[in-house]
């Protein structure tokens, strides 16, 4: 039996990952001032959108993934696919999670039925009906080609979802304010500009860390289930 | 030029077999109607309506039971088709095979329409709302066109997983959101008595969201049936 090596690369990464970690996490508790009116309940943020951002990374790598899947037919895309929708699903549910715990100081409420609230929930569900897709279906190739199909017309509707906030009234903050209402935005300092892009970076690593792990993980799997065949 | 005239016959005969299914039969749209009415009924006693209440809610419960009813045509239209392997046949048809989505998605966006032209009148009859708007009718088309499209899209999906049927609605809510928000608003909009020009961002999404799912289909359908 052939069983693939962990690459170095991927070690490296490991330790960059945890490393730079720590790093973020002290220059958010140490370094960026408390917001004026919100307090230290703030600090949620910078792991919020990180998270939120990294999510969101990783659907869209997924369908990338699907895409390459359906061009070359090799299974290999198709593991990339299952492992970034499976990190991702983890992402969507630390960004919801930590929205909470801001949402409940600031806004009185746990939740609250906002449309980008609701609809990154019922990102989550698209997502975890992906996996159950994938349960029902018998061989490995139907899997990777339905599953392929199915991340691609799911990330057409977030587009359609994101317009439908525009449309919306929304009480949610907009950080990126493109112009006109930008009323709800809060501005940032440069410090925290600073952390904040750090944590968009350290989330960007672990998601790649973590789906490389996803991914050998099924590398294995189909390896054994190979030799076992 | 030929081929694209064949194509279009295929998608014809398709929605006319279907059509003449559903005429012999009358087991779609009358089960799918009921199924609707009975969901109103359901929503009327679960949620207490006053009479204040209702005429806000109309749009949306005349939206969530067409959705809900809409999902048992779709159901039933796949699984005709599995049934004696007759979608095997379709498949050997010599033209593209998105031409045997566009002719389902035609018949289920028909059947369902005809669901939603018969609810109005009871709607209206209910709620003592007139709801006969041309606008109105404008966005069912739309909004049932987009749903349908997608519909047909992931039966085609849930038909090939052993959970079949039960997977349907699965796949189908979350992604049909945006579309039944719009549809949602437009008519709220339109029954409220607001000009079209303000919902012209919700019809414009519905719009999209017609050519966004038919493009899924043209591209996709026969990746989902290939054997």
């Amino acid at each position: 039996m052939t069983l693939h090596k962990k690459p170095s690369l991927l070690s490296i990464l490991d330790i960059l990952s945890i490393l730079l970690f720590t790093a973020v996490l002290i220059l958010i508790l140490f370094f960026t001032p408390t917001e004026l009116t919100m307090g230290p309940v703030q600090k949620v943020f910078y792991f919020h959108v990180a998270s939120a951002w990294g999510g969101m990374l990783s659907f869209i790598l997924a369908a990338a993934a699907g895409i390459g899947y359906l061009v070359t037919r090799k299974v290999r895309w198709d593991w990339l696919s299952l492992s970034s929708v499976e990190v991702g699903l983890v992402f969507g549910l630390i960004a919801i999670l930590s929205g909470m715990i801001w949402a409940q100081p600031i806004w009185n409420t746990w939740w609250v039925w906002d449309p980008r609230l609701t609809t990154t929930a019922i990102m989550e569900i698209i997502y975890l009906a992906y996996f159950i897709l994938r349960s029902g279906l018998d061989t490995p190739e139907t899997r990777a080609r339905l599953g392929a199909v199915y991340v691609i017309v799911s990330v057409i509707t977030v587009p359609l979802t994101f317009f439908s906030i525009r449309l919306f009234r929304t009480i949610h903050p907009v950080v990126i304010a493109t112009g006109g209402d930008g009323g709800s935005a809060f501005n940032m300092t440069p410090r925290m500009l600073l952390a904040f892009i750090a944590s968009l970076v350290v989330f960007t690593l672990i998601l790649a860390d973590l789906v490389w792990h996803r991914y050998r993980l099924a590398q294995l799997q189909n390896t054994i289930e190979e030799e076992v065949n | 030029m030929k081929s694209f005239l064949q194509y279009l016959k295929v998608i014809w005969q398709i929605f006319r077999k279907d059509f003449q299914v559903e005429w012999r039969g009358k087991q779609g749209v009358p089960v799918m109607l009921v199924f609707s009415l009975l969901v109103v009924f359901l929503f009327n006693f679960a949620l207490q309506l006053s009479p204040t209440l209702q005429a806000s809610l109309t749009a949306g419960l005349l939206w969530v039971s067409l959705a809900f009813a809409s999902t048992l045509g779709l159901n039933r239209s796949i699984s005709l088709e599995r049934e004696s392997n007759a979608l095997d046949g379709l498949l050997l048809v010599p033209v593209d095979r998105s031409a045997v989505f566009f002719g389902k998605a035609l018949s289920n966006f028909t059947f369902t329409t005809l669901v939603a032209l018969a609810l109005l009148p009871v709607l209206s009859l209910f709620y003592q709302q007139n709801l006969f708007h041309l606008p109105l009718v404008l966005v069912i088309v739309l909004g049932v066109g987009a749903y349908t499209g997608l519909g047909t899209l992931l039966s085609a999906l849930s038909i090939q997983s052993r959970t079949r049927d039960v997977l349907l609605p699965i796949l189908l809510y979350p992604l049909a959101l945006p579309i039944l928000i719009a549809a949602v608003e437009a008519s709220r909009g339109i029954l409220a008595g607001q000009p079209l020009g303000d919902l012209k961002s919700w019809i414009f999404l519905l719009l999209a969201a017609n050519i966004l799912f038919s493009a899924a289909g043209l591209m996709f359908f026969e990746t989902i049936l290939e054997e």
